[in-house]
């Protein structure tokens, strides 16, 4: 084993750090974006969610009102 | 009560979801395919509870062609939604994966092109709904457009079997394994997956019903 690591260069080493942050940007990207779409998703539920109550409480004194 | 539950199914899939980040974060690399192999914590869980979406979405659509009751409509539309953002990323960290992996942001393979067939069905089945006002005649197309549209997926799911695709062979079932300690984890975060898509139904489900309850007062509304 130290043999192997006497068999190291410095561009060996670099090539590996390279490797390593290379897989780290493309899994922490693929994170992002399907986390991303999630939440955007809950965000339009969440938005929809209000609507409707307005809508519909909007609907109920106006029944109201005509009812009267 | 019921809204009770789902915070709470909601709050347990983000704990376990963050529990499982940190200890993926932990693991080590994959031999072969180095720290984007992670990926498939996550890329494999979407892909399930798209397909269980599918599959609730079929048997409500069944369900609906049978009783005309418009509950099971509400649940397929509820169910496909949530399928098509969960197989939305699937798509997406399957690409991403890809593009580490075999050098190419996509592949027209069997599985993928299957995948995206089916996410552009069930899209479809979404525009088809909005494109049709009477409630009872989208509720009847819509419902047989979805068992149609559940035919490509168990295209999807064999596609890896039936043909030589560039996507690798299944981890399970298919001749790979997973050490223990990754197995836990991973069943952790699809139990996770699945809750998750199911508190999204459940919220889908019930906005729904209060779309119905203002289609009738709008009805009632325009009848004063």
């Amino acid at each position: 084993m130290p043999y192997l690591f006497a068999q190291l260069t410095s561009d060996d080493v670099a090539r590996e750090i390279a490797r390593l942050q290379h897989g780290y940007r493309f899994l922490s990207a693929a994170m992002i974006v399907a986390w991303a779409i999630v939440v955007v998703y809950v965000l339009l539920l969440v938005g929809r969610e209000k609507r409707l109550k307005r809508e519909i409480a909007g609907l109920k004194v106006m029944l109201e009102e005509k009812q009267k | 009560m019921r809204d009770k539950i789902v915070y709470l199914a909601g709050a347990a899939a983000i704990v376990i979801f963050a529990r499982d980040i940190y200890v993926i974060a932990g693991l080590p690399e994959e031999a072969s395919q180095g720290i984007i192999f992670k990926i498939i914590f996550f890329h494999v869980p979407m892909a399930i509870a798209a397909m269980l979406g599918s599959f609730v979405a079929l048997v409500a659509s069944v369900l609906f062609l049978a009783t005309r009751n418009f509950r099971y409509d509400a649940l397929a539309v509820s169910a496909t939604e949530v399928g098509l953002v969960l197989l939305a990323g699937n798509l997406v960290t399957g690409s991403i994966w890809g593009r580490v992996a075999w050098g190419v942001w996509w592949a027209w393979d069997a599985r993928l092109t299957s995948a995206l067939v089916c996410w552009l069905l069930y899209a479809g089945y979404m525009m088809l709904r909005r494109a049709i006002e009477e409630p009872t005649q989208r509720a009847t197309f819509a419902a047989v457009f979805s068992i149609l549209a559940f035919i490509d997926v168990p295209i999807v799911i064999f596609s890896i079997k039936w043909w030589r695709t560039q996507h690798p062979q299944p981890v399970f079932w298919g001749g790979g394994s997973f050490p223990a300690e990754w197995l836990g984890v991973f069943l952790w975060n699809m139990a996770a997956m699945v809750l998750l898509g199911a508190v999204l139904t459940m919220v889908r489900l019930r906005q729904e019903d209060a779309q119905r309850e203002l289609d009738a007062m709008r009805r009632m509304a325009h009848a004063f």
